[in-house]
């Protein structure tokens, strides 16, 4: 066999043990790649840096799978990581049946990496004054509607069991009125109804993170300024990572910045494997053509 | 005290209407003011509702400032109404003056609807004139589908290896329009198969589907005059679940190692696991679908791709019936309509006229 | 006759259904809920099939000792299982269903969505070649946006990622709603047809 025909007919399997050693190489050979920032995800940024601290909530809807996890949830990581840091509230909810599990995960992951840093009682974070999370609700569209009179009203315990009435954040966070901004962080259409219904209702802003197979969908809603910001798949993450380094929020890149670097170089792997295809696609045709 | 009045006092909402929410089922009325004047410094305005004969008023709902309507949808269509509106700044509280009386009651037609109707009808009448032109034998032309000519050789391949079909009709329940024509397509293909005696694997994600299915398969082995070659194991139940599913399609392809593989239907993400498996296997594979996320994963991994319409036109090319041949003509003049009036409307928006509204669905 | 009464019970609830989207009175609501309410009545039924070709299938495989027999037990014993785990100790979060359910059915599905990146990587090496002139553009396409979209593509040039950004938002969502526009007439059309007779495929022909 000649070496371009060589090159046109690679073995699946040699490439699938490749892409195995290219996404598992930037996990033990770390490395950094400048990131450059989408506007979408420099926009959600710039929303969340603009609310005033201590004033209104920040309300994250977990509605990721297990399944997408590792696209949505270094989203989830780095966007409570930005708020704490601005000692800007948040209240999580879901209404996906999944999600609940992984979105207690994010919240004691990032609360227990900061509480360990804290060094007084003023710096620690307080469940209950500094965040909520309210669990898991049925009923998508009558829940976001009815949240625009009371949160409480319809999620009257959290996720703990706690009357959400006794928790000082909730006293204060009582309808949309007090929300600064929902972000939905999402691999189905979620976002699209959260626009549909408590936005053109109550004027609540929404803001989303999405795989990157969902976001083509959703690139209208952001030229039309229903969304106030979007992080789009691993690499909107990882954006976001590298933004809240840059501004002294967090000390090192999350998991989406190693993540970004395995798909960095897959992508690149992949980019090469179809050059190798094509420059033996076009010599293999003279050849033909030739004879 | 009278200037502290006028201090701390906020103007009221005026202007207040209320009407019976149109387009409904009854049990809606629509409530809507002028703003405050005092509208950017006040916290909200809450609507207070008095039902006829009695004159108290009670609190039925409240709005955040800068909105100037309500929705009050607990209503009863016998009753009589009267509404009020105020606005509410701390402890002040200042009330409009009362709305007319009114009452809610159901429609017989959404008028939000008519334009659909409309094109429902003008769509109607363009199938029925091109099937009655069918029908006096005027030709039609359709352009070549490369995707549905290779139909009759993807069978008789299958047939000469002496191997199985495998036909996935999508992901979707029957309520999906893809699911329908995947059935129409389907009826045809059993109708080679039931000619050829060749195996054919069905396999199904929802129980409807299922059970429709096993009936297409079975009337057109009837129809073939062969109902003695059905077998009831061809058409198969796997799994609800998504992922369980294609998993289970990977394995009758790696076990079964069908020649012909068919994705018509509804996918999702697991459009590339199937059809690049199935590609592994060597089989012929024909792919049809509107999901148009999943088009790229289909042109990249199967021989032909039924884009979009061609899934639906498919049932039609396949039987040369010249009445379903004449409904692909009124599809045609639909699109065309729809063309001339985007041209029109870009047209009209340069001047600055916005006639979007006539579009918009309730 | 046979195919007549499925002709005629599908044209009348065709139309009725059609009636019942223009009207908003409550009788036409209460009917589209019977309609809706009917239809979980028959898949409840047409489940019962289902699981029973699922039954029939697998054990005529163990029984007769067909290729890969053993998966087949692996299916019925697990689906028994988990039905009598539901039935027994609930569904709720703590269960035992609910465990089994995210510690091994969520993981498995993620292992069969991970398997997507290797089948892109081959699919797109054995697909995308230059073999005419639609097959280069889709191609340059492609490396504007794979390139445009990772770090290394402001390195090329500033101007990268926003040109690929302009492709995905333009000529992307352009070609996309192009599709949507035939797949909408497509259904309208494969619905009437069949509302009026005059799509039979679904019946096994035309007669």
């Amino acid at each position: 066999m000649k070496w371009y025909e060589a090159i046109s007919k690679i073995d699946r399997r040699i490439i699938y043990l490749c892409l195995t050693i290219f996404i598992i190489l930037p996990f033990f050979v770390p490395f950094k790649l400048r990131q450059n920032i989408m506007p979408q995800t420099q926009q959600l940024f710039d929303f969340v840096e603009s609310i005033p601290p201590r004033d209104k909530a920040v309300m994250i809807s977990f509605d990721y799978t297990p399944q997408t996890m590792p696209e949505c949830h270094p989203m989830a990581i780095a966007l409570l990581k930005h708020c704490f840091a601005r000692n800007i509230p948040v209240v999580g909810l879901s209404f996906d049946i999944q999600a609940p599990g992984l979105a207690v995960e994010a919240l004691t992951t990032v609360v227990d990496e900061l509480n360990h840093k804290a060094s007084n009682h003023e710096d620690s974070l307080f469940y209950g004054k500094d965040y909520v999370y309210l669990g898991w609700k049925s009923g998508f569209t009558a829940a976001v509607l009815d949240m625009g009179e009371s949160i409480a009203g319809v999620f009257p315990r959290d996720y703990f069991g706690h009357p959400v009435d006794s928790l000082p954040l909730m006293q204060k966070t009582r309808n949309y009125k007090d929300v600064a901004i929902a972000i939905v962080l999402s691999a189905s259409a979620y976002p699209e109804y959260w626009v549909l219904y408590p936005q053109s209702r109550y004027g609540v802003k929404i803001g989303a993170g999405l795989t990157a197979v969902m976001a083509p969908k959703y690139y209208p809603f952001l030229q039309t300024g229903q969304f106030s910001g979007m992080m789009s798949g691993m690499k909107g993450a990882a954006e976001y990572e590298h933004l809240i380094v840059e501004k002294g929020y967090a000390e090192k890149l999350g998991r989406a910045e190693t993540g970004m670097n395995s798909q960095s170089i897959v992508h690149l792997l992949i980019i090469i494997i179809i050059i190798l295809g094509n420059i033996g696609f076009f010599f293999t045709r003279k050849d033909q053509k030739r004879s | 005290m009278a200037l502290l009045l006028l201090i701390f006092s906020i103007a009221p909402p005026t202007q207040v209407q209320a009407i019976d929410k149109p387009n409904d089922a009854g049990s809606a009325i629509l409530i809507e003011w002028e703003l405050s004047k005092d509208d950017e410094t006040i916290e909200k305005y809450v609507i207070l509702r008095s039902t006829l004969p009695d004159t108290i008023s009670e609190k039925i709902g409240s709005i955040i400032r800068g909105n100037n309507s309500f929705e009050d949808d607990n209503t009863d269509n016998e009753k009589q109404y009267i509404y009020t509106v105020a606005a509410v700044k701390d402890d002040a509280t200042s009330y409009s003056m009362p709305s007319d009386i009114v009452q809610s009651s159901p429609q017989f037609f959404n008028t939000g609807r008519t334009n659909i109707l409309v094109c429902i009808l003008v769509f109607t009448m363009f199938l029925a004139l091109f099937v009655q032109r069918a029908r006096i034998g005027k030709k039609l032309f359709v352009r070549k589908i490369p995707g549905l000519d290779a139909v009759e050789e993807a069978v008789g391949r299958a047939t000469e290896m002496g191997k199985p079909i495998l036909y996935i009709p999508g992901l979707g329940d029957i309520d999906w329009t893809a699911t329908i024509a995947s059935m129409n397509i389907l009826g045809e293909v059993a109708k080679k198969i039931a000619r050829y005696d060749t195996p054919i694997i069905v396999a199904n994600r929802w129980s409807v589907v299922y059970t429709v299915s096993k009936e297409v398969v079975r009337e057109a082995f009837i129809e073939e005059g062969r109902p003695d070659r059905f077998k009831e194991d061809y058409v198969r139940y796997l799994t609800e679940a998504q992922f369980g599913f294609a998993a289970a399609v990977n394995g009758i392809m790696l076990r079964e190692q069908p020649a012909t593989n068919f994705f018509i239907g509804r996918f999702w993400a697991e459009s590339l696991i199937m059809a690049e498996t199935g590609a592994q296997t060597g089989a012929i594979q024909i792919a049809g679908s509107d999901s148009v996320l999943q088009l790229p994963f289909f042109v990249a991994a199967c021989d032909y791709t039924l884009i979009g319409e061609e899934l639906y036109a498919a049932s039609a090319y396949l039987s040369r019936e010249p009445l379903l041949m004449g409904s692909l003509k009124a599809q045609d003049y639909g699109k065309l309509i729809v063309f001339v009036i985007l041209i029109l409307f870009m047209l009209l928006s340069f001047f600055n006229i916005n006639l979007l509204y006539l579009l918009e669905v309730q | 006759m046979k195919r007549r009464i499925p002709l005629v019970i599908c044209f009348g609830i065709g139309i009725l259904m059609l009636a019942q989207f223009m009207i908003p009175h409550p009788i036409s609501r209460e009917f589209g809920s019977t309609v809706n309410k009917w239809y979980i009545v028959l898949a409840a039924f047409a489940l019962v099939l289902a699981i029973g070709n699922l039954i029939r299938h697998h054990s005529t495989k163990i029984r007769r000792k067909k290729t890969d027999w053993p998966y087949s037990i692996v299916t019925l014993s697990g689906m028994v299982a988990m039905s009598i785990i539901g039935f027994a100790g609930g569904i709720d979060p703590d269960s035992l269903y609910q465990t089994i359910y995210l510690n091994v059915l969520a993981p498995l599905g993620s292992t069969m969505f991970a398997l997507l990146a290797y089948y892109m990587a081959s699919a797109a090496y054995r697909s995308f070649r230059a073999r005419s002139l639609e097959a280069t553009l889709l191609l340059a396409a492609a490396f504007i946006v794979m390139i445009g979209f990772m770090p290394f593509g402001q390195y090329i040039s500033p101007r990268l990622p926003a040109f690929a950004e302009w492709i995905m938002k333009v000529p992307n969502m352009a070609s996309q709603r192009g599709i949507m526009f035939g797949v909408a007439f497509g259904s309208i059309a494969t619905a009437l047809k069949i509302i009026l007779g005059i799509e039979r495929s679904w019946l096994g022909g035309k007669k």
